[in-house]
């Protein structure tokens, strides 16, 4: 017999209270684990995010919101300015775009480069059931959306096809080939997207001059999506020289707007492992606290273990060993709660993001609780290593 | 083999300092079995105590076999009690989670030394209990669990058995069955030094040292004597 089986005997005879003994370590690395898969999550989200739109940027018509009120009082706000953009500006901004990328990789070539997709959006009833028609460069759109996959049917060609979003389709009911009215205009389905999980789901989309024509929006696109040659292409310079040269429009890099979401994402998970550190210190001390009861209430078995032979250093040990059975019980129970938690959490914290579990966490986290659970017992293992046999039998 | 040299021990400070142990000598040679004696509170256990090194003295030496271990360090003391002397208390104190098997081989366990199982059957079969070598002592009778312990007392194969009142917790036909034990322990040539307030179990000593507040009253050899 070892002495690490003598305390796993002991153990399992006072399971309760080792489990009791192990909740502090328990609460700390939840709290730990949930606040690093959380903030992994969110990071993860965000660079998915970028690796997929990272060499987009949006152009849209420059519209103020003007704060209206009187007095004090806000009454809300007044969007001022022009709800389009004339197409026509749309060769400028090429220009700018390819000007950009052409300097910044010294490319010759006079053949377009990046992808200029116009889209003009209108809201109308078909059937009855409000819907987004957006007008696209079927082209352009192709090569911007390279996720797009068509599900039925064929990819928009001629003028008067429609291409359907998957939950519009389902919810009016479009089949291949259904003929359906925007405003008076007639188109045929002609294809049917597959599952995107983005608001194009809910769209229908037709050729730029279709919708033109039948919003009477001739010339006129709401905003214009741009893809540059790749991710590392100066997104943000392009933006900004759009800004600076075309007026009446506003132009944003994805990359702007996932830099500054990813440095709120930091501070958040900042405040979080720091909240979840404090809490694991707590945990801790919670551990020095049942293992000291234990010590009480064991005077008399470390006793009988000194009576009959156990040096103090064996008797440290069987506390040590202990705690590293309390560590690794907490570890193991924290990770699971921790991931449990960021499930539940992490959505709400970083509006919905999809929180997946972490694997890499797993190891780490039963040596932190290990490592915690070891340091707790060092003042409990040392007084009862203390303890006199004459005394412990005395004390009964 | 074991000398002690006018023991004190005293609780307390100045007026209300009490005297457990005063100025006790005693010798203990090997094969004796001496029997301590006397009322409550006059120092039995202390004594005992004193001479395994579970207790500290206010004054006075104890030497076993030629060296002093009344101021012997925890660390120092652990080889005393791994082989030359061994305890067993009235309580038992058998570790409750552990096989009876289990707390026999404990004190290997401490020293070092394990898969002793065979042995540690051996000693158990000596003392009767091979058949509940598996069961944990709140399964066991008291005379049970007192042959446990006495068999965990065995396996380092000490030389002096320190005994605190070992049947004081049993009826009289279990107590003398477990004093046959100590009295055949004793003709193996083992020293046993054995606490009680019992005059009918002080008969199986050679020698009686009755104790009355913290001093040796008197010293009756009775070898060869009353052994019913």
């Amino acid at each position: 017999m070892k002495l690490y089986q003598v305390v796993i005997k002991d153990i399992m005879r006072r399971k309760k209270r080792v489990l009791y003994a192990s909740l502090g370590v328990v609460v700390g690395i939840t709290t730990i684990i949930a606040a690093l898969t959380i903030a992994l999550s969110g990071q993860a989200n965000i660079y998915g995010q970028l690796e997929k739109y990272g060499a987009n940027l949006m152009v849209m018509p420059a519209i103020s919101d003007v704060n209206v009120g009187l007095g004090g009082l806000n009454l809300g706000t007044l969007a001022v300015g022009e709800n389009y953009i004339p197409e026509d500006k749309l060769p400028e901004v090429r220009q700018i775009t390819d000007g950009k990328i052409r300097a910044a990789w010294n490319i010759k070539d006079e053949e377009p480069i990046a992808t200029i997709a116009p889209k003009l959006y209108m809201s109308t009833k078909v059937n009855g059931t409000s819907v987004i028609v957006v007008g696209v460069d079927p082209k352009e759109e192709w090569q911007l959306k390279t996720w797009w996959k068509v599900s039925q049917g064929k990819y928009l060609d001629a003028a008067d096809e429609a291409l359907v979003g998957a939950t519009a389709a389902e919810l009016m009911g479009f089949n291949i080939g259904d003929k359906i009215t925007l405003n008076g205009e007639d188109v045929t389905v002609a294809g049917i997207l597959e599952d995107t999980g983005s608001n194009d789901d809910y769209q229908v989309f037709v050729p730029m001059e279709t919708a033109q024509q039948a919003f009477d929006k001739l010339g006129l696109v709401s905003s214009i999506d741009i893809r540059a040659l790749c991710s590392a292409c100066p997104t943000t310079e392009i933006a900004a020289a759009i800004n600076g040269n075309i007026t009446g429009v506003r132009a944003v890099a994805v990359k702007q707007i996932a830099e500054t979401e990813m440095g709120m994402q930091e501070k958040v998970s900042k405040f979080l492992i720091g909240l979840a550190a404090i809490t694991l210190a707590v945990g801790c001390f919670g551990v020095v606290n049942t293992m000291t009861a234990s010590v009480h209430e064991r005077i008399k078995d470390i006793g009988i273990m000194k009576a009959v032979g156990a040096s103090r250093n064996q008797v440290m040990k069987i506390f040590f060993y202990e705690g590293i059975i309390i560590g690794v019980a907490g570890g193991l129970l924290g990770y699971v709660a921790g991931t449990l938690l960021a499930y539940i959490v992490g959505p709400l914290i970083f509006g919905g993001v999809a929180v997946t579990y972490v694997p890499q966490y797993f190891l780490p986290s039963l040596a932190l609780a290990t490592l915690i659970a070891v340091i707790a017992s060092v003042y409990p293992a040392f007084r009862a290593s203390k303890i006199r046999v004459a005394d412990s039998f005395r004390s009964l | 083999m074991l000398e002690i040299n006018n023991i004190s021990k005293a609780y307390g400070e100045g007026t209300a300092k009490v005297f457990a142990l005063n100025n006790v000598s005693l010798r203990v040679n090997e094969g004796d079995f001496i029997a301590v004696m006397g009322p409550s509170g006059s120092g039995k256990s202390t004594l005992l105590n004193i001479i395994g090194g579970l207790d500290h003295t206010s004054s006075g030496e104890v030497i076993l076999d030629g060296e002093r271990i009344d101021n012997l360090d925890e660390n120092a003391l652990v080889d005393i009690r791994r082989g030359r002397i061994a305890y067993v208390f009235q309580q038992y104190h058998l570790i409750p989670s552990l096989t009876a098997l289990e707390n026999v081989l404990l004190p290997l366990t401490f020293c070092g030394t394990d898969n002793k199982d065979q042995k540690a059957l051996g000693i158990l079969k000596r003392v009767g209990l091979e058949k509940r070598a598996e069961h944990k002592p709140s399964q066991l009778s008291g005379g049970e669990q007192q042959r446990v312990a006495i068999a965990r007392a065995l396996v380092n194969d000490p030389s002096l058995i320190l005994a605190d009142e070992p049947t004081g917790n049993m009826d009289r036909k279990t107590g003398k069955e477990i004093l046959a034990l100590f009295d055949q322990l004793n003709k193996e040539g083992r020293s046993i030094v054995m606490v009680t307030h019992d005059p009918e179990i002080a008969g199986y000593a050679k020698e009686v040292v009755v104790l009355q507040d913290g001093q040796i009253a008197d010293k009756i050899n009775q070898e060869g004597g009353n052994r019913c």
